[in-house]
C-alpha cells in the first residue's frame, strides 16, 4: 500500500513537473519537487524508505535532464537515508520543523550535486547562490505545506472512521 | 532490515551510482546510451506528451478568442510578407539556375536535397545546468547526432532515442560544441557554451570579426552541414594569451520552441 502510494506520488511529481517547466522558465532551477517527495517520505523515520524513495525519485528526476544519469540519484538517495536518520533522533511534528528540516537537507543535496559535477564534470555551470536560496526555501515551504494538509487529512479521516465505528455500536 | 543492512545497502547503492556516474561522464562528444535511462524515458516521455498536448489545447483555446482588429492586422502583415517571399523566392530560383549551369561547366556533384521533418517539443529544460528539449517523433524514429533546427537556426542534435520519442542536447548545453565560421570572412572555429552565453573559440587576437557578424556551421565536425544559422558575433575582446573573446548571440530563442525541424544524418564521403 505505501508503495502503491508513492508510485501515485511519484507520478503526480512527473505531471506537476512537466506542466512546470512548460509554463514557468525557470521552473527546473528554483523548485525541484522530486526532492520534496524525497524529504516528505524520509520524515516518517524508516531509514530504508528515506534510502528508496530518494533514489527512485533522483533516478526520475535525471531522466528529465540531459547529462549524467544518476547525478540526482546519488545525492537524493544519500539526503534521504540522512533526512530519515534524523527523523529518528528528533520528533519532528510541526510544519516549522518541517520547513527548516527540508530547506537544509535542499542545501545539502546541492551542495552534494556541485561536488559531483566538480569532479566529474571538466567544466561544470554551479547554481548561483541566489537559486540555491530559492530553491531550499521552495523545497522547505512545499514540504511543510504537504505535511500538514496530510496532517490534516489524516486526522479528518480517522475522526471519520472513529465517529463511524461509535455509531455502529450505539446501533 | 536492521539499520545495519540498510547502511550496507546505502553504501552498495551509492557506489553503484558512482560507478555509473564515473563512467557515463561525457567525452568532448557528449552523453553516452544507458539502458536504465533508456527504459525510463521510454515510459514517461508520454507523460510529458500529454501534459504538453493539454496545455497546448488550452493555449489554443485562448488564442482563438483574440479580438477580430488583432487578426486582420496580422493578415495583412502576412499578405505582404508573402509578397516579399515571392520575390526572394524569385530571385533564389534564378540563382540555382545559374548554380546548375555552373556546376554542370564543372562538372560538381552536388549533394542530394536535404527534407526536413518536423516534430513536436513536449518538454524543454533550458534553465537548469543541463540544456535538453525532448521531442515526439511518432512512427518515424530519430537517430543520434541528427541535427535539429528551427525556423530561425541551429537548436542542437539529439543525443537519446527512445520509441517515440528523442531528447536534444540543445547549442547552449555545456556539453555541446559545434564547428562554425564567420560567413563573412570564412574564419572556422568551435562555437560552445560559455559563463556568459554562446562564444566562437579557437580564433586567434587579430582575427577580424565585427560585432553583428552572422556565424554559421562550418560543416567540417562531420555532424551538421555547411550553412546553418548559429548566431550573430555580439562583442570581441581579448581573450587568453593566444585566442580573442567572441561572444554570440543565438539566432535561435531556446524559449519559445514548439516545434523544431530534423535534418537527415549526414554519411562522410568515403575516403
Amino acid at each position: 500500500m505505501r508503495t502503491l502510494r508513492f508510485a501515485v506520488a511519484l507520478l503526480a511529481v512527473v505531471v506537476l513537473h512537466a506542466l512546470g517547466v512548460r509554463l514557468v522558465p525557470e521552473f527546473a532551477r528554483s523548485v525541484d519537487l522530486f526532492f520534496v517527495l524525497t524529504v516528505l517520505s524520509a520524515l516518517g523515520g524508516d531509514s530504508l524508505v528515506g534510502l528508496l524513495a530518494g533514489l527512485t525519485a533522483g533516478l526520475t528526476h535525471d531522466v528529465f535532464t540531459a547529462g549524467l544519469f544518476a547525478l540526482h540519484g546519488f545525492a537524493d538517495t544519500a539526503v534521504g537515508y540522512a533526512v530519515a536518520r534524523l527523523a529518528q533522533r528528533l520528533l519532528v511534528e510541526r510544519a516549522r520543523g518541517v520547513l527548516l528540516v527540508a530547506a537544509v537537507a535542499s542545501v545539502v543535496q546541492q551542495a552534494i550535486l556541485a561536488a559531483l559535477a566538480l569532479t566529474l564534470l571538466a567544466d561544470p555551470e554551479l547554481p548561483q547562490p541566489l537559486w540555491i536560496a530559492v530553491q531550499a526555501a521552495s523545497t522547505g515551504v512545499l514540504a511543510a505545506t504537504a505535511f500538514t494538509v496530510g496532517r490534516r487529512l489524516r486526522s479528518g479521516m480517522a475522526a471519520r472512521r472513529s465517529s463511524r465505528s461509535r455509531r455502529l455500536h450505539l446501533d | 532490515m536492521s539499520e545495519r543492512h540498510t547502511a550496507w545497502l546505502l553504501v552498495a547503492v551509492l557506489l553503484g551510482q558512482l560507478l555509473l556516474l564515473s563512467v557515463e561522464a561525457p567525452s568532448p562528444s557528449g552523453p553516452g546510451d544507458n539502458v536504465l535511462e533508456s527504459t525510463v524515458l521510454r515510459a514517461l516521455a508520454p507523460v510529458s506528451h500529454a501534459v504538453a498536448s493539454l496545455v497546448g489545447g488550452v493555449e489554443g483555446l485562448g488564442g482563438s478568442w483574440r479580438s477580430q482588429r488583432t487578426l486582420l492586422a496580422e493578415n495583412r502583415r502576412l499578405k505582404e510578407r508573402l509578397r516579399e517571399l515571392k520575390l526572394q523566392q524569385i530571385r533564389l530560383d534564378e540563382m540555382e539556375a545559374e548554380v546548375e549551369r555552373l556546376s554542370a561547366a564543372l562538372d560538381y556533384q552536388r549533394s542530394a536535397d536535404s527534407t526536413l521533418r518536423v516534430a513536436d517539443v513536449v518538454y524543454a529544460d533550458h534553465s537548469s545546468w543541463m540544456r535538453t528539449l525532448l521531442i515526439y517523433v511518432g512512427d518515424h524514429p530519430a537517430v543520434v547526432n541528427q541535427p535539429v533546427l528551427s525556423d530561425d537556426g541551429l537548436v542542437g542534435r539529439v543525443v537519446e532515442v527512445v520509441p517515440g520519442y528523442a531528447k536534444v542536447q540543445l547549442l547552449t548545453d555545456r556539453a555541446a560544441a559545434v564547428g562554425a565560421m564567420i560567413r563573412r570572412t570564412r574564419r572556422q572555429g568551435v562555437v560552445r557554451s560559455g559563463p556568459d552565453g554562446l562564444q566562437l573559440d579557437f580564433l586567434p587576437q587579430q582575427v577580424d570579426a565585427r560585432v553583428g557578424d552572422e556565424v554559421v556551421t562550418s560543416g567540417i565536425d562531420g555532424i551538421f552541414p555547411r550553412g546553418l544559422p548559429v548566431g550573430r558575433v555580439a562583442s570581441v575582446a581579448e581573450g587568453d594569451e593566444l585566442f580573442a573573446l567572441i561572444r554570440l548571440r543565438p539566432a535561435v530563442d531556446f524559449g519559445v520552441l514548439d516545434q523544431v525541424y530534423l535534418l537527415p544524418v549526414r554519411s562522410l564521403p568515403e575516403m
